[in-house]
């Protein structure tokens, strides 16, 4: 199992689109990913898009990427890398 | 090019899928789809039928007819309506059928995005459940979640 800390960098948080991209990201790897919050008030599976909203993540929240099987490291990488460029959204 | 056969790979699992119809008062249904859409992409196993307020009944019950069997994958259709008692949800009761129609009264979007992204088979009976408890644990008063871990 491979883990990474990642803060939430785009203005509006974990929003429906971006929930909707992590979602399609991760579905494309056989690993089974987790996002929890550092605190652990709260944990999804990366797979779900209601559970995934469900963890209610603002900008500046600090999250945990857990994945587990053959492309845990891939898994790991592409989605550390959706939340270093902020889903893509531009700073205003 | 994994990519694309994965994509193909799942579109084969979604196949037989358990299809909804959305029917709702005014133009609702068609918004919540759209909404749906946006989020989690494939809905072509949902459709949407509004009924205006002066629509007649029978006029009404055989678009619902149409939309479900344009959707309908073979695996029992979904009908989800806006308000128990409305005249969307009378009208969808009239298709209930055991293991092929199911109604499910109250749509949100949740319900719409539970019912849209099915990851596995499942039948009618659970995948109606399922949208039911979404629906249901999708609505929080958002004062209650902020006052016992309040922020700095």
């Amino acid at each position: 199992m491979v883990e990474r800390r990642v803060v939430i960098t785009n203005r509006l948080g974990l929003h429906a689109r971006a929930a909707a991209q992590l979602v399609r990201t991760a579905t494309r790897f056989q690993s089974f990913v987790r996002v929890e919050r550092i605190d652990g008030s709260a944990n999804a599976d990366a797979k779900s898009i209601l559970s995934v909203l469900m963890l209610a993540a603002a900008h500046g929240v600090e999250l945990r990427l857990t994945a587990e099987g053959d492309d845990e490291r891939e898994a790991i990488e592409e989605l550390s890398s959706l939340f270093a460029g902020g889903f893509g959204e531009r700073e205003p | 090019m994994t990519e694309k056969t994965d994509s193909k790979a799942a579109d084969a699992e979604k196949s037989g899928r358990v299809a909804g119809v959305i029917v709702t008062h005014g133009h609702l249904a068609s918004e919540l789809l759209a909404a749906a859409e946006m989020i989690v992409g494939n809905v072509s196993h949902i459709a949407a039928v509004s009924i205006g307020w002066h629509d007649d009944v029978e006029v009404a019950h055989n678009e619902v007819e149409r939309a479900m069997t344009r959707v309908s994958e073979g695996n029992g259709v979904l009908l989800l309506t806006d308000m128990f008692g409305g005249t969307p949800t009378n009208i969808a009761s009239m298709f209930l059928a055991e293991g092929q129609v199911e109604v499910v009264t109250g749509v949100n979007l949740p319900m719409v995005i539970k019912l849209a992204s099915q990851t596995e088979r499942e039948s009618l009976a659970e995948v109606a459940k399922r949208v039911r408890n979404q629906g249901q644990e999708g609505i929080y008063l958002a004062g209650d979640l902020l006052s016992p871990q309040k922020k700095s």
